[in-house]
């Protein structure tokens, strides 16, 4: 009686067998990974920070937390939310890959292996407005500055120990926050991916001599969710507001909604205005008082933690 | 065993014995374990830091009562949230309940990190006043009291590994993951308090995560980012997640420590 199935196999073909099994052995602790972290799979976003700007959407003349020079201001104040239905370019506008980690960030991430199984490119996608990506692992140089770009941009990966290092430029221009303050073509983007366990945190610095007075640095988390699956995404352009013969705008000191924010939160009209000085911890010690006497408790957003589902006024509790 | 068989088995051990290698500091030599001082992958000391780019108006000031936004509270969290009464706070000494472990690096301020021995590494902010110990190799006595900053227990990040998977040998595999420079850090015995300054409250129950990365940009500066999952089956509908980003400093001339406050 055979002892297991490698003995029902005739001798020639059962020494070629075990030749090429301890060849392939040797081959796989030769070969060097193919990554240092695999970071392919579903993640799902966790919205714990910012999650009434991400979610429902930012309130206008809200610039806090942004390093801003007065040219990103001047363009942001000038923001009317209208232009997304007036103008078509706008419709159906996808996020630039660095805003898209901020974003509406459902993700699906696999590998592009060659061959010899390693790794030439980790690829994404989220199908907020489909963006599919692509991180070039394989040592290619970036594009010349005259080359094309695209919302997603041309990225490239680099590992440090078990952190993946990406290097993003050659993005159109996009946004910085959704409510018209805006990023340029010319900002580099530099990406810090780790994942602890089922969690994926993914650190952008962003550059920009256009609008940024120092490099932009926030983190984003998702969680590994094997139950996720990952819709197409349709946009169609349509005519929302017939007859409308201007791009909706404000100009320079004629917009009259840039104090609602400072006054709705209770917070000091100039901190609103955003600038690197205001994302240090000195800068409360020269705050001004709030812009218009505070609310007494929260009225807008106050309990937005999950999806969709956020009211701008919740009810009141009873007193 | 046939001369070919022990050639696969020789080869099976020879692909263990390189991926087993492959986990411990490269190029250490033979000999007892060596401290985790000795075996940091990443310095962490120095002052730091928060830049706040993100939850601006939940940090830098204190938020309107009644706001929780983007945490995922509880019903029973919602009672309290609408009790908060920092005048309360103060009058009772507990004014620094939003400066434990849960809620400490959201605050705005500095920390100065130093290794207090070969196994204890110190974190201390101005914001409050407080000090975290990180110990490695540590388990909280039996009986330990909680307190604002609890008992943290440290280990440089190990190679990840599916809970519960047994041993299995790397034939046709190699492993990944094996060169990680996180500082990982889990605390328990915290006291009650506040997620931020407005009354979002953590449990008695509450246990705490962190991930502390740290990385260098082109320009030379020098951050880290701390990743933090709470854990409070009393308040909490489920792992509440932030990452705050913290940049490193020359020198200490900016430290500038301050009592707590509940206002």
């Amino acid at each position: 009686m055979a002892r297991s199935g490698v003995r029902l196999l005739a001798p020639p073909f059962r020494r070629t067998l075990f030749v090429r099994l301890a060849a392939a052995l040797l081959f796989a602790c030769a070969s060097p990974a193919a990554a240092q972290v695999d970071f392919s799979g579903q993640w799902a976003p966790v919205y714990h920070e910012d999650n009434a700007e991400r979610i429902p959407g930012p309130e206008l003349a809200d610039y806090t937390g942004l390093p801003l020079n007065d040219a990103a201001r001047l363009q942001a104040d000038s923001w009317d939310a209208d232009r997304i239905s007036v103008v078509s370019s706008y419709q159906c506008r996808p996020h630039s890959s660095d805003y898209g980690m901020r974003g509406l960030g459902n993700l699906r991430v696999w590998t592009e292996l060659d061959e010899k199984q390693q790794l030439v490119a980790f690829r994404t996608y989220m199908p907020a407005w489909g963006s599919e990506r692509t991180i070039w692992m394989d040592g290619r140089a970036h594009p010349p500055e005259h080359a094309e770009h695209t919302f997603q941009g041309f990225s490239t990966g680099v590992w440090e120990g078990n952190m993946l290092t990406i290097t993003t430029t050659h993005q159109k221009t996009n946004y910085y926050r959704r409510n018209g303050v805006p990023a340029s073509d010319r900002r580099t983007v530099v990406e810090h991916w780790t994942r602890h366990g089922e969690f994926l945190t993914v650190i952008t610095v962003v550059t920009d001599p256009v609008f940024l007075t120092e490099p932009l640095v926030r983190s984003q988390n998702w969680f590994n969710d094997v139950g996720q699956a990952l819709p197409a995404f349709t946009c169609e352009y349509a005519t929302e507001v017939p007859g409308a013969q201007k791009v909706p705008n404000h100009l320079p000191g004629a917009n009259p909604y840039l104090t609602e924010f400072a006054d709705w939160y209770g917070l000091e009209l100039a901190a609103t205005r955003g600038g690197a000085e205001t994302m240090y911890p000195e800068y409360r010690l020269k705050m001004g008082a709030p812009h218009s006497k505070p609310p007494d408790r929260c009225q807008r957003y106050c309990a937005c933690s999950g999806g969709f589902f956020c009211d701008v006024n919740p009810p009141r509790p009873a007193r | 065993m046939s001369a070919r068989g022990r050639l696969v088995v020789a080869a099976a051990w020879l692909c263990a014995a390189s991926s087993l290698l492959a986990q411990g500091p490269p190029g250490a030599p033979p000999g007892p374990p060596r401290p985790p001082r000795a075996v940091a992958p990443v310095d962490l000391t120095g002052y730091w830091v928060s830049v706040i780019a993100e939850d601006w108006r939940w940090r830098m000031v204190t938020p309107l009562k009644g706001d929780s936004a983007s945490i995922p509270v509880t019903p029973e969290a919602r009672k309290v949230i609408d009790a908060w009464d920092p005048a309360k706070d103060e009058a009772a000494g507990v004014q620094c309940k939003a400066y434990g472990a849960a809620g400490l690096l959201r605050l705005p301020g500095r920390v100065h990190i130093t290794w207090q021995d070969d196994t204890t590494l110190k974190l201390e902010t101005d914001a409050g006043t407080q000090t975290r110990l990180f110990r490695f190799g540590a388990t909280p006595p039996p009986g330990e009291k909680p307190s604002w900053q609890g008992h943290s227990v440290a280990n440089w990040e190990r190679p990840p590994q599916t809970p519960g998977a047994p041993p299995t040998l790397p034939i046709f595999a190699t492993r990944i993951g094996t060169r990680g420079r996180a500082l990982e850090v889990t605390t328990t015995h915290l006291r009650p308090g506040y997620l931020r300054k407005n009354g979002i409250p953590y449990g008695e129950k509450v246990s705490l995560t962190e991930y502390f990365d740290y990385y260098k940009e082109p320009n030379g500066d020098e951050w880290f980012t701390v990743t933090t999952i709470v854990r409070d089956p009393q308040y909490l509908i489920g792992p509440f997640i932030t990452s705050s980003d913290f940049k490193k400093e020359p020198d200490g001339s900016k430290w500038r420590p301050t009592p707590c406050t509940a206002f």
